[in-house]
């Protein structure tokens, strides 16, 4: 046999064995007999790891309930949870692991905006509907069919802080510290725009990076421009440095935050620093007892947050209509765009033709001594 | 109100902490002539001390502060003996020393997230409020103080040690040479091992003020390097003088850098300047052309 042969016979064996793992692959996605996996993506450590963990625990919960109850269809529910850190570029690796090595069926998340983003495109390819409970950041609603979220828009929350600064508060000189993440610069400009066509003044604008932990400068600046009120937008830890060295430099004007403050690891972290800061957050209904039970068993009961219980609720929505028509991800999605007043623990969802909630309320929350407390 | 008294405090607070990073990365690099990570996790492994034996066992503070010294130079100690001696020994190359330092960073790093959470943490007490002082209307909190001097008194007490003493100068024989000093009698690696030690204990006083400052999570290292490895480039590699310079210089620049644009350029001010000083002065201001 003549080397070339020899060649040209082991391209054909090569190109057959990729052909055959190819098709074994795409069928291996989903056996019809295994578990269903569900990928999670969120923030497990790094600048949002409190809220992260917290979600974690809801998901777990809502899982359990469902594979107690026999899951679906008969089969069990798995969720995979991959660590987005709150960062793109460890979201995108978790996306891709969760679509192509586990060959998940629907994805919950990712928490931040920043995360969500990242892995969109990478679900959209794939065929994967992509649900996430927390990430606000406006762009998300024009991120691809298969992706959807649980809960609004920014650009309900921007506006609806703009207007509760100037007409609530009658504050209308605002100093804005923002970081510089995809949830903080799409709340800012959104808030920016309506406090402006308000009537209010921006005073002082400044950014930091998301895991900076020295923002005495810009405060400074933020202080010598005098503003009646601060709209500090960060992330847990920030947030925590942040409060505090308000505090040393002498800001004395109340301070006013977004959603991602709904958690209590900042009101502890802070402490004193923290007494009075508010800030809007998306409403969401009392939990139920067998929920906050549930999570206790979890150790995650510490002051529950509204993106907990509506992780929660995207898994149950997820089994109820894999229970109807199977895993088959373009089915899921055609679904998806039909929820409507689906009752869950944490509110009441109807999705619009972009995939995002029709509508938002929110409600002000404030740190007091180490707790949350609402306000209104 | 003129905000140009609170600005140089914020840049002497910011070149106080990498001052500290510095001095220890310095006097490290100046002896062995790698880039060592591992005193960034020793900063954290600083501050983890502090944290468990303060707010966990409740143990005295300042014993505490003392401890986490120790225990942050016991491990610079162990790295050097464990790991960097013989790779010395050996003759592997930097590029070699660097990723086992590297690997010790990740390791430890790991193993911190493991024991106390990935979660980040404060030391002091946040139910009050700390005391604050004021100079010219810059105001600035007792441990900033504290770090501030700290920083002086640490870089004058290395000074003089390396000036002054039989030690110093066998340290400073070392980092000119180390074959030529082992030639002439000098026990290299006693020195280099008390060089890690002295090292990573300044690396381990800077993870707790750190603590102090704001507050410490596992991760915090990887940020204390840069900085303090963005520092020592600036004042002169290796230099220990150089270096508490470049650490203030760095200090003000990226403070003063943000008085007319807006605050988040700062990162960008900070390491254009690193790459001003390695297109037209990579040798740094302390040491001298080659």
């Amino acid at each position: 046999m003549s080397k070339t042969v020899k060649i040209i016979i082991w391209l054909i064996v090569i190109v057959v064995v990729i052909a055959i793992g190819v098709s074994l692959s795409k069928k291996g996605g989903d056996t019809g007999t295994g578990p269903i996996k569900i990928g999670f993506v969120g923030p497990l450590t790094g600048d949002a790891a409190g809220i992260g963990e917290n979600l974690r625990a809801a998901v777990e919960v809502a899982r359990d309930e469902i594979n107690t109850a026999g899951g679906v269809k008969g089969r069990q529910i798995e969720v995979i949870f991959e660590d987005g850190q709150c960062d793109p570029k460890a979201a995108v690796n978790a996306g891709n692991k969760l679509v192509s090595v586990d060959k998940v069926v629907a994805i919950v998340g990712g928490l931040c905006s920043s995360e969500t983003l990242a892995i969109t495109p990478i679900a959209e390819q794939a065929k994967i509907p992509l649900v996430s409970p927390a990430s606000t950041n406006p762009k998300i609603t024009e991120a691809g069919d298969y992706i959807f979220r649980f809960v609004p828009s920014d650009l309900f929350q921007g506006k609806f802080a703009a207007e509760y600064l100037l007409k609530t508060m009658k504050k209308d000189k605002v100093g804005i510290l923002y970081c510089l993440s995809d949830w903080c610069t799409g709340i800012e400009s959104v808030f920016k725009q309506n406090f402006v066509d308000g009537g209010g003044k921006i005073v002082a604008e400044e950014g930091y990076q998301q895991d900076s932990r020295d923002l005495r400068s810009q405060i400074t600046k933020v202080k010598a421009a005098n503003p009646d009120i601060v709209y500090f937008l960060g992330y847990s830890d920030a947030s925590i440095v942040g409060l505090k060295q308000l505090q040393e430099l002498g800001v004395k004007v109340p301070i006013f935050g977004g959603d991602a403050w709904d958690d209590v690891k900042i009101a502890e972290g802070a402490g004193k620093a923290a007494n009075d800061a508010m800030f809007s957050v998306t409403a969401a209904k009392e939990y139920a007892q067998s929920f906050v039970d549930a999570m206790k068993a979890k150790n995650a009961d510490k002051e529950l947050n509204t993106y907990s219980g509506r992780g929660y609720d995207i898994l149950k929505v997820f089994a109820d209509i894999m229970g109807r028509v199977g895993v088959d991800s373009t089915k899921i999605k055609v679904e998806l765009y039909k929820v409507k007043d689906y009752q869950g623990i944490a509110d009441t969802y109807t999705l619009d033709e972009k995939g995002d909630l029709s509508s938002a309320n929110y409600s002000i929350k404030k740190f007091q001594n180490g707790k949350i407390i609402l306000v209104q | 109100m003129d905000i140009i008294p609170q600005i140089i405090v914020n840049s002497l607070i910011a070149g106080s902490i990498y001052s500290l990073v510095t001095l220890g990365f310095n006097l490290v690099y100046g002896a062995t002539r790698f880039v060592n990570m591992v005193p960034g996790v020793l900063a954290a492994i600083g501050g983890y001390t502090v944290y468990y034996l303060f707010n966990q066992l409740g143990s005295n503070l300042y014993l505490s502060i003392i401890a986490g010294i120790l225990i942050a130079g016991i491990f610079g100690y162990l790295s050097d003996h464990l790991v960097f001696r013989k790779l010395r020994r050996n003759k592997a190359s930097n590029l070699v020393s660097f990723v086992a330092s590297l690997g010790i960073f990740t390791m430890l790093q790991a193993v911190i997230s493991i024991l106390f959470t990935s979660q980040f943490q404060s030391i002091l007490d946040v139910t009050q409020s700390p005391t604050t002082y004021e100079i010219f209307g810059a105001t600035f909190t007792w441990i900033q103080g504290l770090i501030f001097i700290t920083a002086i008194v640490a870089f004058i007490g290395l000074a003089l040690v390396l000036k002054k003493t039989g030690f110093g100068k066998a340290v400073r024989a070392v980092s000119d040479d180390e074959e030529v000093s082992k030639i002439i009698g000098i026990n290299t690696d006693k020195i280099i091992s008390w060089i890690f030690f002295i090292g990573s204990c300044l690396a381990g006083l800077s993870g707790i003020f750190i603590g102090f400052d704001t507050g410490i999570r596992p991760t915090m290292g990887l940020v204390i390097v840069l900085e303090g490895a963005t520092a020592s480039i600036i004042g002169g590699i290796g230099n220990i003088y150089g270096g508490f310079l470049g650490a203030f210089l760095l200090g003000f620049v990226e403070n003063f850098g943000i008085l007319k644009i807006s605050g988040e350029w700062k990162p960008a001010i900070s390491f254009g300047l690193l790459v001003l000083f390695l297109l037209f002065k990579p040798e740094g201001i302390m040491n001298k052309k080659k």
